[in-house]
């Protein structure tokens, strides 16, 4: 047994150059076989066999190293060739093991890298700043007008209740405009993009957004039609300016999402 | 704002309070960890194993249902958010309870008041 493991990055079609260094600052080699290239590195096995690997993916920040040293192996790839994304820790015991996989996984990986070709991925959020869009209700939504001036001259009982009646008012309003919003984006991206899938809203600890996230979309767009998508963004948050909207477009990723074969979340 | 899709050129709308200059953590965990063709390895690893990653972590890469069934529900007490998720009333609960133990405490000061 060897003191090393070979980590996997992806697939690629064509040979191709390789960045530098990968995870934990090893040099990234190409395995070949099956008309298929498998990016790759040699890892230590203190750190990533078994045993370790579950003691260190739960460390964030031995994590947050190995997943961006992964990401960063993909995209110096991404812009050069079609590239099928492996999941973090794809591990094996030797290059042989690589060459081996691209053999049996041959048909399933060829079919991939053609529907993935010339195509990448985009992520699309939509951020909303709730207070920017309470204040906009309460200036212009005629119950929370008509209820405000019914408050004036009211005793201190009197004005309580209707008090408590339009911040309900302007709680319900916050949260129909969010969904409506949310949804006139997605229905909006898919009418520009090849396929678009959701996900979960993001941690704000980890994401560092400080608004409410309505929308966390990943979409897969052909390589010319990236401008279609950023101008549906930017048109969007010019409409909803006024309500404190903000879209952001990352990337090209990796077309981590949109792996034919992979079932969607 | 434009980017020329250059690999480095992660953000092109920055928002207050988060560095644009290096790509968002979660939105690369919750690529590596939840997406990507799975092969199977020599090493076999689950990243969805329950107990391999922390709770917060976990937060990132499970689906809504997946999160609610382990007792995740950040998300619920986010009133902007609830709409997006059907299942969800906890949140609005919560506020409607808050609220009447307010206006009881209220009333109660009142009672007391008028009482002396």
């Amino acid at each position: 047994m060897t003191e090393e493991l070979v980590w996997a990055y992806c697939v690629a079609g064509a040979p191709h150059g390789v960045s530098e260094s990968g995870v934990e600052g090893r040099p990234v080699e190409q395995v070949e076989a099956a008309g298929l290239a498998a990016l790759v590195s040699r890892v230590p096995r203190s750190e990533f066999a078994e045993d370790a690997l579950r003691r260190n993916l739960n460390d964030l920040d031995w994590l947050a190293r190995v997943a961006r040293a992964h990401e960063d192996v993909l995209e110096h790839v991404l812009g050069e060739t079609t590239i099928v994304p492996l999941r973090l820790c794809t591990l094996f015991e030797s290059e042989d093991g690589v060459r081996r996989m691209l053999e049996q996984e041959q048909a399933a990986l060829a079919h991939a890298l053609s529907a993935l070709s010339g195509r990448d991925e985009w992520g699309v959020k939509l951020i909303l700043n709730k207070a920017t869009l309470e204040e906009a209700i309460l200036e212009t939504s005629p119950e929370a007008v008509a209820m405000r001036a019914e408050m004036e001259g009211k005793s201190e009982g009197g004005a309580y209740l209707i008090r408590r009646r339009l911040e309900r008012h302007v709680r319900d309003r916050v949260d129909a405009l969010a969904a409506a919003a949310a949804d006139e984006l997605r229905a909006e991206l898919d009418r520009c993009v090849l396929a678009c899938v959701t996900r979960p809203p993001q941690n704000p600890e980890l994401s560092g957004y400080t608004g409410a996230m309505l929308l966390n979309a990943a979409c897969l767009v052909d390589r010319g039609g990236v401008e279609s998508v950023r101008q549906v963004a930017s048109e969007f948050e010019t409409r909803y300016a006024h309500l404190g909207a903000r879209v952001e477009l990352t990337g090209p990723w990796p077309p981590y999402n949109f792996v034919p074969g992979e079932p969607d979340s | 704002m434009e980017t020329n899709g250059g690999l480095s050129a992660r953000s092109t709308n920055p928002l207050p309070g988060r560095p644009a200059t290096e790509a968002n953590l979660a939105d690369i965990l919750e690529r590596v960890l939840d997406k990507g063709i799975v092969i199977a390895g020599d090493i076999q690893i689950n990243l969805l194993d329950i107990e391999l990653l922390t709770i917060k972590l976990r937060l990132l890469i499970a689906s809504v249902d997946r999160a609610r069934e382990m007792g995740i529900n950040w998300w619920e007490s986010d009133s902007s958010l609830q709409k997006l998720d059907p299942g969800s009333q906890n949140g609005q609960l919560e506020q409607e309870n808050r609220e009447l133990r307010e206006r009881l405490e209220r009333l109660e000061q009142k009672i007391g008041a008028s009482g002396d």
